[in-house]
């Protein structure tokens, strides 16, 4: 008997098709074009911004285009919050490719950040004064054990 | 610190729960892009929703076939438990609570009680109207009266799906049971509709997000959906749509050009005159959407989209319109569901609503909209 694995199957991508039809790269150059905006605004300015890729009508080919025309840079970070965040430096400093995955696995949202450091990255204002909390927990008692004391606001 | 008098924000609700702020950022970025929100909004979003309150929620289904709630309950950003656990408080769903009968219907009137003027009524299907109401009844009553009695104390009324948005299958010609659109028989309540069939499961968890975060109704369209979602036809936002610019159509489902990937325009899609997100966000966390299937739209979003003729003949080009644009007979019904829209919540949405659809009375399309007896 038949099983759906023995039915030949051909899965031709629709980027194929375009690019046979000469339909592709407009969406990428409008991309790079707005990152150059949004990059020397973040020279001048320090105004970060960000290219939300999804909303986007690429080609799987543009979009496979765009990433290999960005590149990779030096800094890759993987954070793991409720799933994982995939964050690599493009070979343009400042141009970050940024995925954000659930706990599944599942890709939530796919972002071209424009940036010194994402915002993702760095500690939120109540976690470090959570964080200093914490320490002044942990010291506590081992500051005591020594006959001294924590600095710190309370 | 909890503030005892009053119930906890969705922000004390997390920390609680051990709920990270990087986990949480991340889930405003994908709800910013999900909301089509610029992606630097994320950070507002998160403070908004942080200090925000879980609104009471009690999901009502009457003339349906549960295909909404399971499009619902497979959303992906928000995930359903997600959005149940930390962004809403889902009081009463007869399908997915696991009360019955009478503890059930206790657990409706005890949320209508505590949150009175304040939850969200959620509906998916149409109610009959015919014959007393008697085609749908629960616990003894009709859905009719049911519907009544809990829009009364609500501060708005979501409409999942066409059936409950715009009447749907069971409003169809000869439409047997007197079937109605929830907004004709809610006067007095801002009402949004989340049309199709069903309708795309982020879009739903969306709007409902999006009434959290901001505590009113989202802007609407002539047809009282949000625009965030239905601002866009099918056919502008549709990766064939270069095709139908070059006059490339598939003619059959087998031959040269539907394997070419070419335009559905000529098999009948409905994409032209829909409004729906799901050329973009698509369907199965954007795996994939009908067209990209091979077949064309059938239009489920739309208003009295299966008296519409065959699914599979090209619409004329002269009911093609503008977002929101409706026919004269549509419109007439929608603007008595909005009419008197008289709370506080999204008042300002369904005025912009009706507007639209006043523009549009004045300036009626040349050609009525055709139905299944032309």
């Amino acid at each position: 008997m038949s099983t759906l694995g023995h039915i030949p199957v051909c899965v031709e991508p629709i980027g194929s098709v375009l690019d046979a039809q000469g339909m592709v790269g407009g969406g990428m150059a409008a991309i790079l074009t707005e990152l150059a905006v949004l990059l020397e605004r973040l020279v001048q300015h320090g105004e970060p911004g960000a290219i939300d890729v999804r909303s986007l009508p690429l080609s799987p080919t543009e979009r496979m285009r765009l990433i290999e025309t960005l590149g990779a840079g030096e800094v890759d970070i993987r954070i793991q919050a409720n799933g994982e965040s995939h964050i690599r430096e493009t070979s343009i400093p400042g141009v970050w490719w940024s995925e954000h995955r659930d706990s599944d696995g599942v890709l939530l949202v796919t972002l071209i950040e424009v940036a010194r450091v994402p915002e993702m990255v760095a500690a939120a204002d109540a976690d470090l004064v959570r964080g200093a909390e914490r320490l002044r927990a942990v010291l506590a008692p081992l500051c005591a054990a020594h006959g001294g004391t924590t600095h710190g606001t309370t | 610190m909890g503030r005892p008098d009053l119930e906890p924000t969705i922000g004390e609700l997390l920390d609680r729960h051990g709920v990270s702020r990087r986990s949480f950022f991340k889930y405003c970025t994908a709800m910013a892009s999900l909301l089509a929100l610029p992606p630097l909004a994320a950070r507002a979003l998160a403070s908004q929703l942080r200090s925000a309150q879980r609104p009471s929620v009690i999901y009502l289904s009457f003339q349906e076939c549960t295909g909404c709630l399971e499009s619902f309950t497979r959303s992906f950003a928000p995930t359903i438990e997600n959005l149940i656990f930390n962004v809403i408080s889902l009081d009463y769903d007869d399908t997915l609570m696991a009360a019955a009968g009478a503890q059930a219907e206790q657990a409706r009137e005890q949320a209508m009680r505590s949150h009175y003027g304040k939850y969200l009524l959620v509906v998916d299907g149409a109610v009959p109207t015919g014959d007393g109401g008697v085609y749908h009844c629960a616990a003894g009553r009709t859905g009719l009266d049911i519907l009544t009695e809990c829009a009364k104390g609500a501060a708005a009324v979501v409409c999942v799906g066409t059936c409950a948005s715009f009447g749907g299958l069971p409003f169809a010609d000869p439409n047997p049971t007197g079937a109605r659109a929830i907004s004709t028989l809610v006067p007095d309540k801002p009402v949004v509709n989340v049309s199709g069939c069903p309708p795309i499961p982020e879009v739903i968890a969306g709007t409902l997000l999006q009434y959290v975060s901001s505590g009113r109704v989202p802007d609407l369209d002539a047809h009282l959906r949000p625009t965030v979602f239905y601002g866009n036809s099918i056919h502008d936002r549709c990766y064939r749509r270069p095709f139908y610019d070059q006059g490339k159509f598939a003619k059959t489902f087998d031959d040269e050009g539907a394997r070419s990937g070419w335009c559905l325009y000529e098999l009948g899609c409905k994409g032209p005159t829909t409004y729906n997100a799901c050329a973009t966000l698509k369907w199965n966390n954007a795996v994939s959407f009908p067209i990209q299937s091979g077949h064309p739209c059938l239009g489920c979003a739309e208003p009295d989209f299966w008296d519409r003729g065959s699914f599979y003949s090209p619409i004329p080009s002269p009911r093609w319109g503008k977002a929101g644009e409706v026919s004269p007979a549509q419109a007439g019904d929608i603007a008595a569901g909005a009419a008197v829209a008289g709370a506080a919540i999204g008042l300002g949405s369904v005025m912009l609503a009706r507007q639209r659809i006043k523009r549009y009375q004045r300036q009626p399309p040349q050609q009525s909209e055709p139905r299944n007896e032309e």
